[in-house]
This record gives structure tokens, C-alpha cells and sequence, in this order.
């Protein structure tokens, strides 16, 4: 299996007016194509720091990071964007959804930002497999406000593979879930993975979550 | 182009308060600069057109605002003894003008009748859209064809060569007017006193007098022409003699003043009020400016989970930056059209309520002077937009997109 992403951090600092913080010091981590890894931790240990430096959030931190092949810090922030939008898709919690926009227009949007228009044609042939694939054609119409936590979570998943992305990465997805709607995300991550040989990068406090995956890495406070 | 269209239909209009808010803040503050811009390029171009009388040997009469003038002491004798004393003594520009009269015209307007002799007219040096320059030799008979120069607005119904027949009051008699040129469009003539103030040409008749004119005109035209009279080639002492003249005569007392006292007067009182003016638009551009900035700020706080999932999900900061841009641009575009509006229906106005020594022609019915002010404004707005954009992409890219898609 190819590696995708070939990261060396050797330190992360969050500054303050007070304080100075210090994190992930010395971390390692490579990842081959199509495999499932969670990262699990207490919090503040910086799991979502870690995920938005995997997915191109954050470049501010002490190290190097080959990520499809490429060194990251060569890339300009359209390239970085671009990346985004195709190579890696960002599944959330359920309130990661624009009020304003219904159901289907927040899963369509990373169309907008997306190449030409025959892409676009191919996309939205894309949309209907997914919509059906994922059980939410009822709500599409619907503003999130209108849908149940279970419903949003599954459009913020939705929007997330719209792109059909290489690489998946997911921040707590099931935090506020109750059991039927977690096993839903987690089933239908997996099935990604399956299906597209898809990467998935889970940051998760559920330790039965996080151990279905093929790693789960522990990350713990810097000394 | 589908991203901004994006953002203004889905986003930007979903939240129409703030933009409305950031129209009337930015409105104040277009609106304050255009105004304070046209006053300070009216009075810039009144400096530029009362330069000529502003040489040595020049002095203009000013009535004195202390004096009481008692109007029945004013007699047709008395002026004309004046007018005799000043044709003995000294070489004077007279200018006056004000004059109703009715002359049909494709506009209906009422003409203005503005008179003026040769010395008055060679300092001048009008400037003229067809036709040729008046003679210099202004010694025509007053019962003949009397050359003179029109305004633009007359020329549709008077092409140069056109006779024009009025029933002219100051000298109580039909005159024959003979059309020799046409005025620039938007002609006029600033107060010397009050350098802001004009008086436009484009529905006057300038009509050239000399001697013969003066003395037979009646009161009303020699009594006004004293008002502005402006005498060259001479001393303060001279002056001074001709206003003890006039007081002999008319009973009122006159000052003569240099052009260049003229300006100092206008710089000690009203230069000082234009600086206030200046400066009390400045403060209030400041404050409009800040809370330009905080309403955009608010924007940022209330719209940074749309931000950031779009940022997330392949917008780019650049992108971003172009939206906002575009976003004010249009914000910026609205009120300068608001502005336009409003200035065009006031000039506008002036044709309706046929308000003929205000009436003017210009491209989309602004003059040259409103499109010089709309330009401040431009760019002043460029400048508050680049302040109010780059706040609140600083503000955005504070926010880690992680953090703000969860707001």
C-alpha cells in the first residue's frame, strides 16, 4: 500500500498573553493509502490539532509533512484550498452545517469551489447515489434547524464524501449521537473505506469507536 | 463569479440587516464628504475665476453693511451723478445682472439678463461654444442690433446670426439683440465675496453697454451696477474719493477693497467655517469609519460559521478576500447611485421649478464639479473598504476554521 501522509512534528505551540503551550512534541505518524486509524487521547492532548494539521488547517508548528507525495509547505493556500475541496474530506459533529442553507445545498457545496462544469455534471450523478445510499432524501429540503441531531450528522457525513476524497478525516462524528446514529456514521465510514479504499483519520473519545479501526494511536501531554 | 453569487444570495442576504446597517453607515459618510467635497471644489473654482480682478490698481465696491440706506434718498439723478464721476475719473468694470425678462424659448425659462461693459468683458475672457468674441469696440447704437452673448440653453431657439426682441426694462423700451456667441454650457459667475456661490449662464443674455446704455438706463440697473462696480487702474485714495462721492449723492456708504482683501475677508470668515466644516468632517468620517468597521466585525462574529465551512471545504482566503471586496464594491456602488440620484433630481429640480440662474446641463444631469466630488468619494470608500476588509479577513483567520465551523 502507497503512503499518503508521511508527518514529522516536532513541536506544536499554542501561545497565549500568559501562558505558552507545548504539544505533540516529537510526534510521528505514517499512513498508508486505505487504512483506518483512530486517535484517541484526554482532551487538550491536541487530537484536533493534530487532524486540522493533517488536513491542511493549520501549518503553524515546528516539522515537516509529505501528504499524497508532496511536501505541504511548498503548497499556496488556492493549492491547499484545492486539496481541500477533492483530496480530503472533513467529517464533523452534526452542527458543522450552515443554518441558512437547506439539507441538500449544504451537502452540495463543496461543488461550488469544484473544476468544470462536465466534473459538476459527474458530481451531481454522484449526489444521487449518495442520497440514497445514506437514507436522506427526505430531509433535503429541510433547513438544519428542522432535523433531528441523527439526520444533520448524516448530511455533515454526506457533505464530507461528496468529493469522493482520498482521504477522510473525521472529529469526533459521533460525539452527540445517540447508538443507532453512531453505528449509522461509523457503518457507513468503514463502507467508504471498503468501497474506495478510502483513508479515515477518526479523532474519537469512544474507545469502542476508535477500536474497530485497523490503529488506534493513544496520544498523551507533552512533558 | 458563481462563488460571489453564492455569498450574496445565501449568505450575505440572509443576514440583510447588517448589510442595510453597513448602506447607512457608509451613506453618512459619502454623503458628508460629497458635500464637503463640491463646497471646497466651488470655492477653489470661485478662487480660480475672480483671479483676474486680483491685481494692483483694482478695487471693488462693497456696500457697507454697517451703513443704513435710506432708498428715498436714492434718486435717478443722484446714480447718474455717479456714473458721471466715475466715466470722468476712472476706468470701471460694471457688471450686474438679475434681470427678468420673457423670451420664448424651447425650454420656457425665464432669461436672466446679465449687463456688462468692455472692461468687464476683456477681463473676463468668456469662453465660447459657437459664435465669435463681441467686438472690443462696444460703441454701437442702443435703437440698432445690440451683438451679444447667450447661454447654451437659449441656443436651440437663438443659433448665432438669430435676432432677439425683448422688452427691456432698464432702458423701458424693445431692444433688438442680435445672437454673436454662444456661452460654454454651464457659464457662470461666482460671488466675489462668497467664492462658493454661482450663478450660472446657460438661460442668461449677456448684453454688452457702454456709456449711452448707462446713462440712459433707469435706476434699478444704475443703482445694482453700482453694487459690484470694480475700478481699475487706480489708488486707495481715489477709491476713497469715489465712495464720499456716492455717499454725497446716493446717501450710502461704500467700501473699496482690493480682490486680494476680498479673499482675506473670505478666508476669516468663510474659509474658517469651510476648515470647521472640514473638520467636523473628519470626526464624523472617523466615527462612521469605526463603526463601519464594527458592523463588519459583527458581520465576521455572526456569519464566521459560514465562513469557515467554506473555508473548510475548499474556499481559499484569496477567494474570500475577492467576495468581501465585491461585496462592498456593490454596498459602495449602491450609495454612490443613491447619491447620484439625489443630486441629479436636485439639479433637476432647478429645470422643473424653473429656477433659471441654477439651471445647469451635465452628463446624467451631474456637473463636472458632483462628478470630482463622486470621485472622493470612490475614493475614500476604497480606502474605508480596504480598512473594513482586511479587519475582518484579520478577524477570520484568527478563528481556526476547525474551531469556528462549530460555532
Amino acid at each position: 500500500m502507497p503512503k499518503i501522509i508521511d508527518l514529522k512534528i516536532r513541536e506544536k505551540i499554542y501561545k497565549s498573553k500568559k501562558s505558552q503551550l507545548s504539544i505533540l512534541k516529537n510526534f510521528n505518524l505514517e499512513v498508508n493509502a486505505g487504512e483506518k486509524i483512530a486517535i484517541v487521547g484526554e482532551s487538550g492532548v491536541g487530537k484536533s490539532s493534530l487532524l486540522n494539521i493533517i488536513g491542511l488547517l493549520d501549518r503553524n508548528y515546528d516539522g515537516e509533512y509529505t501528504l499524497f507525495g508532496s511536501q505541504t509547505d511548498h503548497l499556496l493556500t488556492d493549492e491547499l484550498a484545492r486539496w481541500r475541496n477533492q483530496r480530503i474530506g472533513f467529517v464533523l459533529q452534526e452542527s458543522a452545517l450552515i443554518d441558512s442553507l437547506t439539507i441538500e445545498d449544504n451537502i452540495k457545496l463543496p461543488f461550488l469551489y469544484a473544476g468544470s462544469e462536465k466534473e459538476r455534471s459527474r458530481q451531481a450523478e454522484d449526489f444521487e447515489t449518495l442520497i440514497s445510499a445514506i437514507e436522506i432524501r427526505l430531509i433535503l429540503k429541510k433547513k438544519p434547524i428542522e432535523c433531528s441531531g441523527g439526520e444533520k450528522a448524516r448530511a455533515v457525513f454526506a457533505r464530507g464524501i461528496i468529493m469522493n476524497p482520498q482521504l477522510i478525516l473525521a472529529d469526533e462524528p459521533t460525539a452527540s449521537l445517540d447508538v443507532e446514529n453512531r453505528e449509522r456514521i461509523v457503518a457507513l465510514l468503514f463502507r467508504m473505506n471498503k468501497e474506495f479504499n478510502t483513508t479515515i483519520i477518526t479523532v474519537t473519545h469512544d474507545l469502542e469507536v476508535a477500536n474497530r479501526h485497523d490503529r488506534v494511536i493513544h496520544l498523551e501531554r507533552s512533558k | 463569479m458563481k462563488i460571489f453569487r453564492f455569498f450574496i444570495s445565501k449568505i450575505f442576504l440572509r443576514k440583510a440587516i447588517l448589510g442595510v446597517a453597513m448602506i447607512l453607515l457608509l451613506f453618512m459618510a459619502n454623503y458628508t464628504t460629497f458635500t464637503a467635497a463640491r463646497s471646497v471644489l466651488s470655492t477653489l473654482q470661485g478662487y480660480q475665476e475672480t483671479k483676474y480682478i486680483n491685481q494692483e490698481g483694482v478695487y471693488i465696491a462693497n456696500l457697507d453693511p454697517h451703513s443704513p440706506i435710506d432708498m428715498d434718498k436714492v434718486d435717478r439723478s443722484g446714480t447718474q451723478a455717479v456714473y458721471d464721476y466715475l466715466s470722468s475719473n476712472f476706468n470701471y468694470a460694471f457688471y450686474t445682472d438679475g434681470f427678468m425678462v420673457s423670451v420664448p424659448n424651447a425650454d420656457d425659462m425665464e432669461i436672466s439678463l446679465g449687463y456688462m461693459n468692455e472692461a468687464y468683458y476683456t477681463l473676463n475672457q468668456f469662453e465660447l461654444l459657437q459664435g465669435t468674441d463681441l467686438d472690443l469696440d462696444f460703441d454701437y447704437q442702443i435703437g440698432g442690433e445690440i451683438p451679444v452673448l447667450i447661454g447654451k440653453g437659449l441656443s436651440k431657439t437663438y443659433p448665432v446670426g438669430a435676432t432677439i426682441t425683448v422688452e427691456e426694462s432698464a432702458l423701458g423700451r424693445p431692444l433688438t439683440l442680435r445672437v454673436q456667441g454662444v456661452l460654454k454650457s454651464n457659464a457662470n459667475h461666482s460671488n466675489f465675496y462668497a467664492l462658493s456661490s454661482k450663478t450660472y449662464y446657460n438661460f442668461s443674455i449677456l448684453v454688452p453697454v457702454n456709456e449711452e446704455f448707462i446713462n440712459h438706463a433707469n435706476i434699478d440697473l444704475q443703482w445694482n451696477g453700482l453694487m459690484d462696480i470694480t475700478i481699475l487702474e487706480t489708488t486707495r485714495e481715489e477709491a476713497a474719493e469715489l465712495g464720499t462721492v456716492i455717499e454725497d449723492n446716493l446717501g450710502a456708504k461704500f467700501n473699496f477693497f482690493s480682490q486680494q482683501e476680498n479673499y482675506d475677508y473670505f478666508n476669516e470668515y468663510y474659509v474658517h467655517s469651510l476648515k470647521v466644516m472640514a473638520a467636523i468632517t473628519l470626526v464624523l468620517l472617523a466615527i462612521i469609519t469605526c463603526f463601519s468597521i464594527w458592523n463588519g466585525l459583527v458581520s465576521v462574529r455572526l456569519m464566521l460559521k459560514d465562513f469557515t465551512i467554506n473555508l473548510l471545504i475548499g474556499l481559499s482566503y484569496s477567494k474570500l478576500r475577492k467576495v468581501f471586496y465585491g461585496y462592498f464594491g456593490i454596498l459602495s456602488f449602491i450609495n454612490l447611485m443613491v447619491i447620484s440620484v439625489f443630486t441629479a433630481s436636485n439639479r433637476y429640480g432647478c429645470w422643473i421649478r424653473k429656477d433659471t440662474t441654477f439651471v445647469t446641463y451635465g452628463l446624467f444631469g451631474l456637473i463636472g464639479m458632483d462628478w470630482l466630488a463622486l470621485l472622493v468619494v470612490v475614493l475614500l470608500d476604497a480606502v474605508i473598504g480596504i480598512v473594513i476588509v482586511e479587519s475582518m479577513l484579520r478577524k477570520i483567520k484568527k478563528v481556526p476554521i476547525s474551531l469556528g465551523v462549530l460555532q
